[in-house]
Order: structure tokens, then sequence, then C-alpha cells
């Protein structure tokens, strides 16, 4: 950790003399590949909508966990997310509903019975830092948490990817393969909840998702093959994130939404390079 | 049946309702209206919520607002977000207890100072006398001494304070002028320049500096908001987290307000002697 000041405070510019900035600098770097790899997951699942109720359904952990009088409502948020995951992969195998109808049906319920807790007491306006999210005030002992997380995340990631990939490229070949496809892609969901929920207080829940589905969109953009497409979804990842930390800080913006936009500029600028 | 049960309702009670915006007022109300018969007072706002600039009215709010007598507010902009409820409330008459305080930048956050809150007691005590003769007599006595002991409190607390070697702080939101003022420290700012919404980068590095440079001793929190920022800030510098409250959250006891302030002074001594 000294080492990491260190190295950083010898770079150039105001930002680097802050460890604040330092420490900020730090999570996006851990928190990129996260994105990367769960993105390029999500956008070939097309599970976007997925993530983005994930997200906005944060909110109801938010409300759960100041009920149960934490300090810190993050436990309850991941638990609550990850909760909610199982819950809407276990309604698209019953439902004959479409599976996008049951996410928005979950989303909206979720975000409704969050706003209808914080606001019991009438003060909602309270709560507003976990919509725009906070990566500036980061402690070291919520970095260790979230390179815990990074580390946790891959290692599933990289015992599952085949598994995965054919899950939802072919489901009945998987299943013909003997892959327990309905397992596969309850683990993957719970995964994605748990590193959306892990991020809210940081990114903020308006915008969380899209840190997800930018860089991975973008690097579908370009990318002839699987391992091209995470390649660049690595790079636009770490890309977006340096550039709108660097940026929202001499803007004075809100740091989350900034990452966001530069990563939205990035899907912009590859957008006529698209395959058809 | 019902009906019977609605004119006994109306016949016997028929109570002076006095409605207060916010936790404070409520409290120097109950001081003031103390043993006074026919008079209920109850809060607009539960006595949780805080600062009511993050305020939004429920149902409740309203129904206890259209059915007071006396809307006690306590003015300088406070209770913005009140102006189109009131019109549900035409018969309330209103009292602003910062009447004749003259306000510093427009802050509104008077009752803060133990003194300012004497004063305030004081218009809340000659506004219900004028309009509730029964109990005027009593409304003027209580006033006055609950303003004595507010007084005297804030006698003690410059006093105590008097030996505390530092005089820069730093606050969560702009709460706290006019206790400043009252007790001789100087405000070097303040965390979240909009209470609840986080700093952002520029704002976060400008605070650090500033208590680098200016070698605050300690970054003030309330027991309303978050402190993620003020943590991060204290980290950076090594400056100590406190806590002052700025008195609008609490037990709703008529002591509630003096005993807030003696913490208040018992913290201040204990970080920055």
């Amino acid at each position: 950790m000294n080492l990491w000041h260190q190295l950083i405070g010898s770079l150039p510019g105001e930002w680097a003399q802050l460890e604040f900035m330092r420490l900020a600098l730090l999570a996006v770097l851990l928190a990129a590949p996260l994105y990367a790899v769960l993105g390029c997951l999500v956008v070939n699942s097309r599970m976007a909508f997925f993530s983005e109720a994930i997200g906005h359904a944060a909110l109801t952990g938010v409300a759960l966990g100041t009920l149960a009088g934490l300090a810190d409502p993050t436990p309850a948020v991941l638990l609550f997310s990850a909760l909610l995951a199982l819950v809407i992969a276990w309604l698209r195998r019953q439902s004959a509903v479409s599976s996008d109808t049951i996410i928005g049906l979950v989303m909206a319920g979720a975000v409704a019975l969050g706003v209808v807790l914080l606001s019991r007491g009438g003060g909602f306006n309270r709560y507003t830092h976990f919509l725009i999210g906070d990566i500036l005030t980061i402690a070291p002992g919520e970095l260790a948490r979230l390179a815990a997380l990074a580390l946790a995340t891959l290692l599933v990631w990289g015992l599952l990817f085949n598994k995965l990939f054919l899950a939802t490229l072919h489901p009945v070949l998987a299943r013909s393969r003997g892959v327990n496809v309905w397992a596969v892609e309850a683990l993957c969901s719970v995964v994605i909840a748990l590193v959306v929920a892990m991020s809210i207080a940081w990114i903020g829940l308006l915008v969380i998702n899209s840190l997800l589905i930018l860089p991975a969109a973008a690097a579908r953009n370009l990318a002839r093959s699987t391992a091209a497409h995470l390649a660049w979804a690595l790079l636009f990842s770490f890309l977006a994130g340096v550039a709108g930390l660097l940026i929202s800080f001499y803007a004075a913006t809100a740091t989350g939404a900034t990452i966001v936009l530069a990563a939205l500029l990035l899907f912009l600028l590859t957008l006529p390079f698209r395959r058809h | 049946m019902l009906c019977c049960a609605l004119l006994t309702l109306v016949a016997n009670a028929a109570p002076l309702r006095i409605v207060t915006t916010f936790y404070p007022l409520q409290i120097a109300t109950l001081n003031i209206t103390s043993n006074a018969a026919d008079v209920v007072v109850s809060n607009l706002t539960p006595p949780t919520s805080g600062c009511l600039h993050d305020y939004q009215l429920t149902p409740a709010d309203l129904a206890r607002l259209a059915h007071a007598d006396v809307l006690i507010i306590n003015g300088g902009g406070l209770e913005s977000f009140l102006e189109k409820a009131r019109r549900t409330a035409p018969r309330a008459k209103v009292i602003e207890a910062s009447a004749g305080i003259e306000l510093l930048a427009g802050n509104p956050h008077v009752w803060v100072s133990p003194e300012l809150a004497a004063r305030q007691a004081e218009n809340i005590g000659a506004a219900l006398a004028k309009l509730d003769a029964q109990n005027a007599e009593l409304y003027r006595r209580n006033a006055a001494a609950y303003a004595a002991r507010l007084r005297a409190l804030t006698e003690k607390m410059r006093a105590g304070l008097k030996g505390v070697a530092a005089r820069q702080i730093i606050t969560l939101h702009e709460a706290f002028p006019y206790f400043a003022r009252e007790f001789g420290f100087t405000i070097a700012g303040v965390v979240e320049r909009e209470p609840g919404a986080a700093p952002d980068a520029r704002e976060l590095a400008d605070t650090i500096k500033l208590v680098r440079e200016q070698q605050v001793r300690a970054i003030f929190v309330e027991p309303q908001y978050p402190t993620r920022s003020a943590e991060a800030i204290a980290r950076a510098t090594g400056a100590k987290i406190a806590t002052l409250d700025p008195a609008v959250t609490g037990p709703v006891s008529a002591e509630a307000y003096l005993q807030i302030m003696e913490n208040n002074l018992a913290e201040l001594q204990r970080v920055l002697k």
C-alpha cells in the first residue's frame, strides 16, 4: 500500500499528491477488470436489463440495512441483491411471462419498496448519495473488500467460463453436454448482483449498470473473437475509469457519472468500426 | 352513534392545537406551554427528520397541519417546502420564531446558538400570549424562565470554552455559524455544501488543503448525516472526528435542547483542549 502511494505520488499533477485520489484510482483499477469481464457476459447473454434491475433494486437493500440499524448498509445490500437475483432466475424459469416482463416487475416492486421504506419519516433526500455514489471517500478497508470480491469473481468466472459461454450461446447443446444450465445461470446472476451491489456506494445506483455494459458494448463493436472482445473490454474499462476519475477531479463533477460518460464516448467512437 | 361521539368530542375538547414545524421549536414550545390548560403541542415532522432542507411532507403531516390553530415556524427560509402546503391550514395563526433576529447571509440555523434560542423562546412566548388570553400570563412566565435557563447555559458554555486553544473548526454542513459566533469559533470550511450530497474531488481537495494550512484540529460531523466524506478528510490529514449536534433530532422532552448543548460543550472541550 505504501509502495502504491509512493509510486502514484511521484506522478505529475495535483491529483497524484492527494491520498484520496490515489485510493480512488486503485479502486477504479481493481473494479475495471471486474466490470469488463462481467460486462462481456452481460452483453453476450442479453442480461443488461437484469443488471440494471439489480442496480436499482439495491435501493431496497439500503433501506433494509438502514432499518436494521446498520451504520453501513452494504451487507444488507449484498444479501438482498443476491436473493433478488435468485428470485429473478427462478421466476424466469417458472413463469410463462417473458423474461423482460419478469425483470421489469421485480425491479419496479423492489424500487418502490425501497422508496417507501426510506421515505418513512420524510427523509428520503438523505439517501441521495446512494443514487450518485462516492468513490472519492473509499476507505482502505473497503478496498480490501473490493479486492477480495474481484479475486473471487475472476476465480468463478475462470472456472465456469466454458460452461457459461455454452449455456448462454446454446442452452440445448449445453444441456446435452451435461451442463446444469439453470445452476450456471443462477450462479452467474448472483455474481453480477454481488458486484453491482458492492459498487453502488461508490458509483451510484443510477449509473452503475452503464459501467458494466458500455465497455463491453464498445468492445463488441471492434472485436472479431471472444478473446478480442474481452481484451478490448478490459482496455476500455480501464481507460474510461482512469479518464473519468481524472476529468471529474479537474472539472469538479461527480466521479461515477463522469466515468460513465467517458465509457459512452468510447462506445460512440467505436461505433463506425462496427462489423455488420 | 358516531355522530354523537363526534359532537361530544368537539364540545368537550376544543383545545388550542399548536403545531411546530420541527424539533427544536417543539422543545421550546413544550417549555413555554408547560402546565397550560387545553393546549396540545405537536410537531409537523417526526423528531427524526433533522434539518428541514431534506424534508418531504407525508400525508400524516398534512393532516396535522390542517387541524392546527397555531403554526410555529422557524422562518428565515427553512420552511420553504411548506409554502404550498400552508394553504391547507388557512385558519392557523403563524408565529415566526426568528422574527427580529438578524440572519447571517440568509442562513436559517439560528436555534443552534443557545442565546438565539432564548430569543426564539421569548418570541414564541409573546406571540402565544397574544393569541391565547386564557394562558397569556403562564406563557410569558414560562418563556422568561426557559430563556433564563438558556442564557445561563450560554454563559456556562462561554466560560467552559474560554480555555480552548483551537479556534478553527470544520463542520459537516452550514448549520453552525450562529453557534460559532456565540462562542468565538471560526468555521474554516464545511464538508458538504449541500447536506447529504458528497463533495466532488475539487471540494474534497480544497477542504484537505484548508485543514492542513489552518491546522484545523477537528472535523465535526452531525448525528443526522453520513460521515464518509469527513472520515476521508480525517484520514488524509490526521484531524480528529467529533460530533456536534445541531439539535434537530432527539427525545421529545423539555430538557432535550439543554442536554444536547451540554453534550456539545463536553465534546468541544474533549477534542479541542
